[in-house]
């Protein structure tokens, strides 16, 4: 909550002051002076792996049942959580390999920009009971902390979230809820605390990432192994970067067959605000540096890129991870269409460059999700959900299930939550699970609910419900048609009475295998160069959701550009700065985030539906793969356009401009000429 | 979430009780003509001030008026009023489409272009186009007033030579001519440019040749820069001008007093001063840009 004896980023909450206005607490902040002595602080992940170096913590990671880990003892190196996976034989597949390409590469810090700063109000009553409105993305996670950290059981911890403006990751987790609780329970009244958006950018951030990265072929263009060693910077204190560490390691083997892997992932503590959950969950930073090298691999063997990659996409049902669930999407399916899409732009304009990329997730966290519906004897119906509406629209498409099982029009159904005083237990909202296992949850409530309701039937009709059918809304017996709300009403013999459909979900049947389903991300883009600025814009970006089945389209596909334009910014502008301890460009002045100046000239957002998810009627999630592929789609344009290849993102013009000069000072004049390895439309590929 | 120290505003009938609201107050007052600068800076605790003393609600200082071949712009007309401007559209089309370009729709419709010029934040669009258009400034006190260049007025990043108790009235910009070619460019990439350039002709021939030249580059360093040694370069042919501009730009940008920062090296500044004086050469002679 405060930091005490040591602060360790700049940032760190040091004293809270409860006022009864904003205006005077800020003016009693102001008299709080703080003597601080200083410390020597670690600035970098190297000086923080160094022998001997300074400790952020004396102490070791503790882990625990959310977070999905055991505890890990590095405290004593600066390391909060070290992954490895492996299978196969990586050292004797290098040696025997024809070709390998291998670089380094860095993702940088960046901030999960959301309208809405973080916000919580607690009440912490005389009796005991704490109540807390909050922005948190995942209100049972923030229950079980303030329950741990008070010493209070469950039914003492109400935490509500009404509609959230964004998060992104930003929001996952516990954030300033403990402090405001503590606050609340000090002076016993309701405490607000409402961060500025400066402030935010203090709170969390995304784990930047240093990657070292080699990949094998053998002489036939086939993939045989890949060796990643990752380096998250995670900052002063581990939050989830542990899961962000684990992701990483697993989804740095992308789409594709390898028959040999060997990973090392590191989260390391430095003196900078702690690192967090970014939408992608590891998958933005690692997807840079993977699907760079894919095309990298292909220009040295002198293979086509989208060529490349079909050659060595799994498909449908193959195996990526021993172990794991076998491919759930058609990714090169996804492939082809993004390519033929940027295909119908026509013959590449000078100085344009075109690529397709793709990403794969071990999506849809750990499965554990309750729902309940409400069934009313006037025809509504509640869905009572955990899931937090973010924005992504969890809410609407809840209720279109809900309408669709019950057979009633979309406006007689009501979403509930989340408020874990009244819902029932989903584990989080993120890892683009809402739709697939809430949605299933929210389901199979309804199927139970209508069970219920035949037995009712039944009774009611004195015939055995095997006489009678259902059809959607109610039941048909002879002439008689009975809707659910009718039996409801006729069973009880009382107005305003309703039902409740539960249905709780668990790793276990068809959500045994894990992940609950992979998600797809297939970005295309072509950019346009201003060689002599060195800035890079958008002319088209192609989106492919591979989602089994858009129960919304126009959300999924919004939420697709919403992902791809997040990682535009990463792409080419968005960067936290620091000077020694001090964050530079902590401001929405100085922090560029994307504007709709930056959308593309043509913007074409795929669905691709072919009901592979275990999720409602084949429903996959989706929402956040769009943002993983871009930074390396925009690598990749460039080296098409220009013929340079830049492993560090942003893709500032400067930094672009540099690599030009470079590249001029290195090629004689006569020499000068665009990439010389893609002899065709990187975006050409056989049917 | 970090909110604004209590102040007062005052609201002064004219620009001699604006004055003596400074003279009284001193170090605890500021002029308030918009605040889109000054009010985030006192949220940061950049700044602080007791007293503001409102420009706004003087009368008379939002009008915009034609006089013998000037315009006087009123130092509290926002942005946008200057932007939807017939007048300046009409008499200084160049000045009129920076100020649509200026910073956002918000800013423009509360900053003012007096509270710009006089904060002197090192990124603006105005101050450096205001320089190759030989404009002046009204400066009223209680002393009297007095009229001076725009290069006499910034002082520095954030600094102004304005003396206590001086007000900035009015903003005096030549007329455009027909035998005048004149644009203004910038590149940006964050919120605030990352350079602006602007760039003043005459010609007697229709643009074959150049008999007097301004050239201005800003937001590249702390404040911005008029480049005389340059501006000879640009007189002369078109042919030997264009022929010179590599030259003339290397001349702006030593003038420049170039900075790493945020928005770039000084390096990638001086090769986009290169860049930008091009391009704005070819926009102010009406030639479409390549590239």
């Amino acid at each position: 909550m405060l930091a005490i004896g040591k602060v360790r980023f700049v940032g760190e909450p040091v004293a809270a002051v409860i006022g009864a206005d904003q205006l005077s607490a800020q003016e009693a902040l102001d008299k709080i002076k703080v003597e601080y002595e200083e410390l020597v602080p670690v600035l970098d992940v190297e000086s923080a792996l160094a022998p001997g170096g300074v400790l952020v913590h004396g102490m070791d990671y503790i882990g625990g049942a959310f977070r999905g880990f055991d505890d890990f003892p590095g405290g004593t190196k600066n390391i909060c959580q070290a992954v490895h996976v492996e299978w196969g034989d990586v050292d004797a597949a290098f040696a025997s390999a024809a070709h390998i390409a291998e670089g380094e590469y860095y993702f940088p810090m960046v901030y999960a920009y959301a309208m809405e700063p973080y916000v919580a109000v607690a009440d912490y009553d005389s009796k005991g009971q704490l109540t807390v409105y909050s922005s948190a993305q995942h209100p049972f996670m923030v229950r079980h902390d303030l329950a741990e950290i008070f010493d209070l059981p469950l039914n003492s911890v109400r935490v509500i979230v009404p509609y959230v403006g964004g998060g992104y990751g930003s929001k996952s987790y516990t954030k300033i809820e403990p402090l405001t609780a503590a606050c609340s329970w000090k002076v016993s009244r309701p405490v607000k605390l409402q961060l500025s958006v400066e402030e935010a950018f203090l709170t969390t951030r995304s784990d930047d990432a240093r990657v070292y990265i080699r990949t094998a072929v053998d002489d036939s263009g086939k993939l045989i192994a890949k060796q990643a060693t990752i380096h998250l910077d995670t900052g002063a204190y581990a939050e989830n970067s542990p899961m962000v560490c684990r992701k990483a390691a697993n989804r740095i083997v992308g789409p594709y067959r390898f028959p040999h892997v060997r990973v090392d992932c590191l989260a390391i503590y430095t003196n900078t605000v702690p690192a967090s959950s970014y939408r992608g969950l590891g998958a933005a930073q690692i997807t840079f540096p993977v699907e760079s090298q894919m095309d990298e691999l292909a220009h040295k063997i002198g293979c086509d890129p989208q060529e490349f990659r079909l050659r060595n996409l799994a498909h449908s049902g193959e195996s990526i991870h021993p172990g794991l669930r076998p491919i759930d999407a058609d990714v090169p399916g996804d492939i082809r269409l993004a390519a033929e899409t940027l295909r119908s732009n026509g013959p590449l304009a000078l100085k344009h460059g075109r690529s397709v990329c793709c990403s794969c997730s071990d999506a849809g966290a750990h499965p554990v999700t309750l729902a309940m519906v409400h069934v009313y004897a006037d025809g509504s119906v509640s869905v009572m959900s955990g899931s937090t509406e973010i924005g992504q629209g969890s809410h609407t498409v809840l209720a279109q299930i809900a309408a669709e099982e019950m057979g009633v029009p979309l406006g007689k159904v009501r979403l509930v939550g989340s408020d874990t005083g009244v819902t029932l237990f989903e584990r989080s909202t993120g890892a683009s699970r809402t739709t697939t296992l809430m949605g299933r949850a929210v389901m199979e409530a309804c199927r139970e609910a209508i069970t219920q309701c035949k037995s009712m039937a039944a009774e009611l009709l004195g015939v055995p419900a095997g006489e009678f059918t259902e059809e959607r809304g109610g039941i048909r017996h002879g002439k008689d048609w009975l809707s659910w709300p009718e039996i409801i009403e006729r069973y009880f013999q009382m107005e305003g009475c309703g039902i409740i459909g539960r249905a709780y979900l668990r790793r276990a049947g068809a959500l045994k295998a894990v992940p609950v389903f992979w998600e797809i991300g297939v970005v295309g883009v072509e950019i346009a160069l201003d060689e002599e600025t060195g800035k890079i814009s958008l002319d088209t970006l192609v989106t492919v959701g591979d989602v089994g089945l858009a129960i919304h389209p126009a959300m999924t596909e919004s939420q697709d550009l919403g992902a791809a334009t997040m990682g535009l910014g990463i792409g080419l502008f968005e960067e936290l700065i620091y000077e020694g301890q001090q964050l530079m460009n902590g401001t929405l002045l100085e922090y560029r985030v994307p504007r709709f100046s930056d959308l593309a000239r043509r913007v074409e957002l795929k669905l691709v539906e072919n009901h592979d998810g275990v999720g409602p009627y084949g429903a996959k999630g989706g929402g956040e793969g769009c943002v993983n592929p871009i930074g390396a789609c925009l690598a990749n344009a460039l080296y098409q356009a220009a013929g340079v290849r830049i492993r560090r993102l942003p893709l500032t013009p400067e930094r672009v401009w540099k690599a030009l000069q470079e590249q001029k000072s290195q090629a004689p004049a006569s020499q000068r000429k665009p990439p010389a390895a893609p002899k065709t439309d990187v975006t050409k590929t056989t049917a | 979430m970090t909110t604004l120290s209590r102040f007062e505003i005052d609201q002064p009938g004219s620009v001699a009780e604006a004055s003596q609201m400074l003279g009284h107050y001193g170090d605890q007052a500021a002029i308030y003509a918009g605040g889109t600068e000054l009010l985030l800076a006192m949220r940061h605790r950049a700044l602080s001030y007791k007293h503001l003393i409102d420009l706004k609600v003087i009368p008379g200082l939002n009008a915009i008026k034609a006089r013998d071949g000037v315009i006087e712009i009123g130092a509290a007309c926002t942005h946008r009023t200057i932007e939807s401007s017939s007048l300046v559209r009409e008499m200084q089309p160049v000045f009129a489409e920076l100020e649509s370009q200026v910073a956002n729709i918000r800013v423009r419709a509360t900053g003012t272009l007096g509270g710009n010029l006089c904060f002197a934040e090192p990124h603006s669009d105005p101050a450096t186009m205001l320089l190759v258009l030989g404009a002046t400034v009204w400066i009223e006190s209680a002393r009297g007033t007095r009229e001076i260049p725009i290069e006499k007025l910034i002082a520095g990043a954030y600094a102004n030579h304005l003396a206590p108790g001086e007000i900035l009235t009015r903003i005096v910009v030549p007329c455009g001519k027909s035998n005048h070619r004149a644009a203004y460019m910038k590149f940006q990439i964050h919120e605030r440019p990352t350079l602006g350039l602007g760039l003043w002709l005459e010609t007697l021939d229709g643009g074959r040749t150049f008999t007097a030249a301004r050239v201005a580059v800003g937001c590249v360093s702390p404040f911005p820069h008029r480049a005389p040694v340059a501006e000879a370069l640009l007189t002369g042919s078109r042919a030997e001008v264009e022929k010179h501009l590599p030259e003339t730009a290397a001349l702006i940008a030593d003038g420049a007093d170039l900075v790493d920062d945020h928005e770039g090296s000084a390096e990638y500044k001086r090769h986009l001063v290169d860049v930008f004086l091009r391009r704005t050469f070819l926009k102010a002679v009406g030639l479409r840009i390549s590239s």
